[in-house]
């Protein structure tokens, strides 16, 4: 069955910084919905008064990786993508993928080797008898 | 320890687990299964050292071996009947040793870590040693079964455990020492004559890496054929490779059924059979 891997998203955000506008008006409008729609996602949300660092989104995964997402000067319709983004993920690291397919079965009939089709020794080679 | 550091709402918490497992809980019952024993020491040995009465501040916690006990049984049970129906020419021996691996303290730990289990589990070491969170995760499976009943738990079991098996070969969980010994017991069981190896292909033999493939013949008629670098190590070999074939766990059998259950029946004797 499918499990969600993100665990929780913290989001840090200050009540006075400019730039925190789209983290208000996402707490104040769309953070309930999300949190209805997600109920496997816990959302806490912390405002710490006064300048301080700039607001992030900082997601945790079930194997333990944290990703940290700047949410400055973001609107609110952008966090919530960023947050569906966020749920939709996995916690692997984001590298690049060296090829865009994996098999766990590499060959159906068998991989080929140097004796695939060679017939073996105990075939009987006679004068009317072919080995097939 | 994750519950100390900022940002942790146990309640909050456990709602998300039983959502993100997709099972209804009986909230109370997965609390206490996640309370271990060694945590209950730890806190009435800290109570004790800050001098609080005993009967003021009582800990009302219990503990979750039962549960624990109750939801290796289960699984167990379970898993072996699985296995017998899929693989009805599988031995004793072999389904034990293929429980006796999906219940082990790796897998199960390994299964545990990537569910959160371990952010969740109250025991007194950091991080949790992996008995701790076997134990843990059973008594999790046995809280399920008491709140949705044996069916949702078997699907439970089905979906997380049997996973674990995909590309795994029958003879890397199972030790067998002797393959040619079982086979010939397998064959007079089914009444076919004793098989006679012959080698069927020969590569490099005079050279530091030989291939040998040898054929094991009942009957004259060929029961399978196996690649060794000495004829001994091939005869071997093909023997493996025989009881793969006759006890249907080849790499190309049918997948796993994950589909949904019609009938609870097979869980029910899970339970009966405790």
């Amino acid at each position: 069955r499918y499990v969600r891997q993100l665990q929780r998203l913290q989001l840090l955000f200050s009540p006075t910084a400019a730039d925190a506008r789209g983290a208000r008006q996402f707490v104040e409008e769309r953070a309930q919905d999300f949190a209805r729609q997600h109920p496997d996602v816990v959302l806490y949300v912390n405002p710490h008064s006064g300048p301080g660092p700039a607001p992030v989104l900082r997601a945790e995964y079930l194997n333990g990786t944290v990703r940290e997402e700047l949410i400055a000067s973001k609107t609110s319709e952008e966090i919530v993508q960023l947050a569906t983004k966020l749920a939709t993920q996995s916690g692997l690291d984001i590298i690049r993928i060296r090829k865009p397919f994996h098999t766990d079965n590499p060959s159906i009939q068998g991989q080929w080797h140097p004796l695939t089709n060679k017939p073996s020794i105990l075939t009987v080679q006679g004068p009317r008898l072919r080995p097939k | 320890r994750r519950s100390e550091k900022p940002n942790w709402d146990y309640h909050a918490e456990i709602q998300a687990f039983s959502h993100r497992v997709q099972e209804n809980f009986a909230l109370d019952v997965l609390k206490t299964a996640f309370v271990n024993r060694c945590y209950i020491e730890s806190e009435e040995a800290r109570r004790r050292q800050l001098g609080l009465d005993k009967d003021a501040v009582a800990l009302q916690l219990q503990d979750n071996s039962g549960l624990a006990e109750r939801g290796l049984r289960f699984a167990r049970a379970y898993l072996a009947q699985c296995f017998e129906g899929a693989y009805p020419e599988l031995p004793a021996k072999g389904t034990e040793a293929l429980v006796d691996f999906l219940t082990s303290q790796e897998l199960v730990s390994y299964v545990a870590q990537n569910l959160s289990i371990q952010d969740l589990a109250l025991c007194r070491d950091f991080p949790a040693p992996p008995d701790v969170l076997q134990r843990t995760f059973f008594a999790v499976i046995g809280a399920l079964l008491e709140s949705s009943g044996p069916d949702r738990t078997g699907i439970f079991v089905r979906d997380f455990f049997i996973p674990q098996l995909i590309g795994k070969d029958l003879f890397e969980i199972w030790e067998v020492v002797n393959p040619m010994g079982l086979l010939l017991e397998e064959l007079t069981k089914r009444n076919i004559p004793a098989p006679e190896p012959r080698i069927t292909r020969q590569l490099g033999v005079t050279t530091v890496l030989p291939v040998y493939f040898v054929g094991l013949y009942c009957d004259k008629k060929i029961l399978a054929e196996g690649p060794g670098e000495t004829l001994l190590a091939a005869e071997e070999e093909a023997a493996r490779v025989a009881l793969r074939k006759l006890y249907g766990y080849t790499e190309n059998r049918r997948p796993w059924d994950y589909s949904k259950p019609k009938q609870g029946l097979a869980a029910e004797k899970a339970i009966s059979s405790n």
